[in-house]
């Protein structure tokens, strides 16, 4: 693999070399705030049977975004981190998919300030797009790591808006824009009337007690009442449960998807349809990704599309991660007649 | 424009020989088609390559994921919103790199369709299509991807003297083994190159009508003639056909199916008598009829009897010309033994010996009735007179396997030698022949002709003589014939026949396109091409033999005074029938018969006057005179006792 540029340059300046990819690298941290939210539909939380016929748009777009990120070095106890952030939109007419707008960004994470002044003017002088940690001060690297996780997710997702925005402005009337993840965050989607929010991970909790209780029940084939859930993000939506996959035998999150949408009587109006509409779209299954009971199979398809399009790897040399000492004995226990 | 990219895993790698790439799944690309790929890294790079196999494969990481997600219905699988994502996947074969050196795995690069010119170098045609004394000999075109690019075989590896002779496999009626074998030969005759000399094609008809109407033209569609004009062949029925066909058992009658009265007349008859028969008394003559005392007594008398003056020991004196001359001295002979009470020798020769070679040969008239006359009387090829260009059809489609095996042996016989010597008129013969799987068969027994097409296989290019030889099952082939053939070529194959070890080396892909091919497709392997490549071929510019057949359909077999008469007349036009009739009204059938060949022997100026004096006076039959009762001098007297 061709050595990043940058990197031998702040390694040329004092940087020590490292190799190291966090476990959260590969996806995404959960919104864990607990909220609550107002039921806008009927008096309570109720359960409704997708009795509806499914929505049948002309033409979907679909929206997701990936981030990989690595730790390739440090500067003392500075962590210099190589990251990778990509969006694409991929558009469905007959079934088949095909990428209309895409868009990623390859920038350096570290706390810049508290680099020595070598390799602050080594990684000045690469040219390269550097996001400063500045408001977190390098401690020990599992919070630093931390901080600098939550900032590249901030990041692929402003690329993902900035995927989603300009499509969603010209969407045609018969054709609808889903994206992977919250509306509430931008305002342009979250106000559009056929751009809807898919949300796998269930980190937030908006109901308690019995409301809790079928909301999380839900038998297949079902959707919950519409809700507008409290202070998340900020932008006012609405939101609904719907179960794709019966649960039992697996997990209460099996199969089980919030949709965000405008927050509009006509959204409460189509949710029966929107729901049948994800209902339907279960299939194909999206395996072998191990959240196929919830992961659309279109965005699955964005996934591996970006997946594939993303550098095979973020570090210097992904083969090993053994000690020099070790490395070079075992090489020369490789040698002939050694 | 890039129709596809080359991709290479560990467990998929690019090689030297084989790379892999993907298209679009609408893409003109199938099997047998030759993409170019170009190094992206390096613009002199290029590789040419032939599609082998194909794949098509989707994201479904098990089919029970298919049933689970549309609830084990097939119908709702059908009703996915998204369809998944699938490959076209290819494997080709590398037909040529540039540079050829340092050969290297093939770059990931893109691949396009090829054009004209990348055809032809990646098939090597540029060596011999080019310089000055280009060798091309176009055998059909390839098309793929809406290209229509010439092929072309090299004359100097087809007809020798590099490599030659050619073998075509596949099922009857679909592979259209004859109608290709007649387009090259068309082509060959177009295109050969001066430089090599005089060519002329020698052909079986061993079944049906299939080459009883090469003279005449076909018909071709549109189609057909664009693709003529794209080979650079003209469509023209040959123009100097000769049709050679034994007698049937009457001695009259062609035995030929190109017998309607316009076209008889082209047909000459093929006779021969005892001394073209002895020649080859060993394809005759059956393995045990065969043994060191028979063979040294057959020799004898080809050596120091026929055709010389001959004293058989017991005070005769013979001149044997005809079978009927050699039963004469055989009884001689025995009947000399048997009186002189000496013993059971005659000149080294046991009289059993004698009896058996005696009761095979004159039995051979018999047998071969039509092609072997005991008369003397021969009708054969123009030997020393071949013509450039000109096609000699042997029709022995309805003469018994024995008589075939006679008249292939002797023809290839007399090609050879006079290719040897340089005096058949022609410095390269093809000889065609059909069903191999008959004369040359892997497993069957040591037959003469075998033998003969073993040797033109293996030393046939030295001379000249190319072998162009057609069967259904090629397995059952001798190895040897079809090992020695420089170029193969493959029709519609049987899916039984795809399964044997010969086949091995063809991709299943490859084996299904075979078993698939629509007619007027083939598979061409020649010593040029790295990989086979399939090519289309127009449909021959001559009759078939089907259509020949019912537009001049055979005539009814004559009396013998009107083939008698019609024979005579070939010979004369200015002839009269009436007065032929009168003259052999009235004659043996045997005598009419010799006389008839004594003409067609000497082909006088006068031939009525030739054939009267052949036929001789007319002896008047003595009428018995009446015998007279003679009355006893003394009446017997009625008393009974």
């Amino acid at each position: 693999m061709a050595r990043l540029p940058w990197l031998d340059a702040v390694l040329a300046a004092g940087a020590v070399p490292a190799s190291f990819v966090p476990d959260a690298s590969g996806g995404r941290s959960d919104a864990a705030d607990v909220t609550g939210a107002d039921v806008m539909e009927g008096s309570g939380l109720a359960v409704h049977e997708l009795r509806h016929p499914p929505l049948a748009p002309s033409a979907v777009t679909f929206v997701d975004g990936i981030q990989r990120w690595a730790v390739v070095g440090y500067d003392g106890v500075v962590p210099l981190i190589s990251a990778y952030v990509a969006a694409a939109a991929r558009r469905r007419t007959g079934g088949r998919l095909h990428t209309v707008a895409e868009e990623s960004r390859r920038v350096i994470v570290t706390a810049e300030g508290s680099l020595s002044p070598p390799v602050r003017e080594a990684l000045r002088r690469s040219g390269e797009p550097v996001v400063d940690l500045k408001d977190d001060v390098p401690g020990q690297p599992g919070r630093t790591l931390t901080a600098a996780g939550m900032r590249i997710e901030r990041l692929r997702e402003s690329v993902e808006r900035a995927v989603a925005e300009p499509l969603a402005d010209r969407l045609p009337e018969d054709e609808w824009l889903v994206v992977d993840g919250v509306l509430s965050n931008s305002k342009d989607l979250a106000s559009h009337p056929r751009t809807l929010g898919l949300i796998k991970s269930h980190g937030a909790q908006y109901f308690t007690g019995e409301e809790l209780r079928r909301a999380l029940m839900l038998p297949p084939g079902h959707r919950t009442s519409v809700f507008q859930p409290h202070r998340h993000g900020s932008q006012a939506v609405y939101s609904w449960y719907v179960r794709i996959w019966p649960w039992e035998g697996h997990d209460l999150l099996y199969g089980l998807l919030r949709v965000e949408a405008r927050a509009d009587a006509e959204s409460i109006a189509r949710a029966d349809a929107i729901g049948a509409w994800l209902v339907n779209e279960r299939k194909p299954l999206s395996t072998p990704d191990a959240r196929f009971d919830r992961l659309l199979y279109p965005i699955h398809d964005v996934e591996t599309y970006l997946r594939s399009r993303a550098p095979l790897h973020l570090v210097t040399d992904p083969g090993s991660r053994l000690p020099p000492a070790a490395t070079a004995a075992t090489a020369a226990t490789a040698e002939p007649g050694t | 424009m890039s129709v596809g990219r080359v991709v290479a895993t560990e467990l998929k790698p690019a090689t030297p020989h084989q790379f892999h790439f993907w298209t679009a799944r609408d893409t003109s690309i199938g099997i047998g088609a030759i993409v170019r790929v170009e190094d992206p890294a390096d613009t002199e790079r290029v590789v040419f390559g032939v599609v082998t196999d194909a794949f098509a494969y989707s994201d479904l990481a098990t089919p029970l994921h298919d049933v689970v997600s549309a609830d084990g219905d097939p119908e709702r699988a059908g009703t996915a919103p998204t369809l998944r994502q699938e490959i076209r996947l290819w494997t080709a074969a590398v037909l040529r790199q540039f540079p050829e050196e340092p050969l290297q795995p093939v770059p990931l690069g893109r691949v396009l369709v090829a054009s004209d010119a990348d055809v032809a170098s990646a098939l090597r045609m540029d060596a011999y299509l080019t310089g000055t004394q280009p060798t091309g000999i176009p055998v059909g075109l390839y098309t793929s991807g809406g290209l229509e690019a010439p092929v072309y075989l090299d004359s100097d590896f087809l007809l020798g003297p590099e490599a030659a002779h050619l073998n075509i496999s596949g099922i009857s009626g679909l592979a259209t083994k004859t109608s290709a074998v007649e387009f090259l030969i068309s082509s060959i005759f177009q295109h050969f190159p001066a430089h090599r000399g005089r060519v002329a094609a020698v052909c079986f008809n061993v079944k049906g009508s299939d080459l009883c109407f090469l003279d005449r033209a076909g018909e071709l569609q549109e189609e057909d003639r664009r693709r003529y004009e794209r080979l650079g062949v003209s469509p023209e029925p040959f123009k100097r056909v000769r049709y050679y066909a034994p007698f049937k058992p009457d001695g009259v009658n062609l035995n030929t199916l190109r017998t309607h009265a316009d076209l008889v007349g082209d047909v000459e008859p093929l006779v021969w008598g005892l001394r073209e028969a002895l020649d080859f008394a060993e394809v005759l003559l059956n393995k045990d009829d065969i043994d060191a005392k028979a063979d040294a007594f057959i020799d004898f008398l080809k050596d120091r009897v026929v055709g010389q003056s001959f004293d058989d020991g017991f005070g005769n004196q013979h001149q044997v010309e005809t079978f009927a001359d050699l039963d004469a001295l055989f009884r001689a002979i025995l009947r000399g033994v048997e009186d002189s009470g000496r013993g059971d020798m005659w000149r080294t020769h046991h009289v059993a010996t004698i009896r058996k070679v005696r009761n095979r040969l004159s039995n051979i008239s018999t047998r071969c009735k039509g092609l072997v006359t005991d008369d003397g009387a021969v009708g054969d090829l123009p030997w020393g007179a071949f013509e450039d260009r000109g096609v000699y059809v042997i029709d022995v489609a309805n003469v018994d396997p024995l008589g075939q095996d006679l008249v292939f042996a002797r023809v290839v016989s007399k090609l050879r030698e006079r290719l040897e010597h340089r005096n058949l008129g022609v410095d390269v013969v093809i000889v065609f022949v059909d069903e191999l799987n008959k004369y040359a068969s892997g497993d069957g027994p040591e037959t003469h002709v075998k033998r003969m097409l073993l040797d033109i296989s293996e030393r046939g290019r030295y001379l000249g003589l190319a072998l162009f030889g057609a069967e259904q099952f090629r397995s059952q082939v001798h190895r040897r014939v079809v090992g020695n053939a420089g170029t193969q070529v493959f029709g519609r194959m049987d899916a039984d026949e795809l399964a044997t070890p010969g086949y091995q080396v063809l991709s299943p892909a490859t084996k299904i396109k075979l078993a698939t091919l629509p007619i007027g497709e083939l598979m061409v392997r020649h010593p040029h091409f790295t990989q086979p490549i399939f090519v289309r071929f127009p449909r021959p510019a001559v009759m078939r033999g089907r259509d020949g057949v019912e537009r001049f359909p055979p005539a009814e077999d004559l009396p013998f005074e009107d083939a008698i008469v019609r024979q005579l007349m070939k010979l004369d036009r200015r002839l009269k029938p009436n007065v032929l009739k009168d003259l052999v009204g009235s004659r043996e059938q045997e005598d009419v018969r010799r006389a008839l060949a004594a003409v067609r022997r000497a082909r006088p100026d006068d031939v009525l006057a030739y054939f009267r004096t052949a036929l001789g006076s007319k002896v008047a039959a003595d009428v018995p005179r009446e015998r007279r009762a003679v009355p006893p001098l003394s009446p017997i007297s009625e008393e009974p006792y």
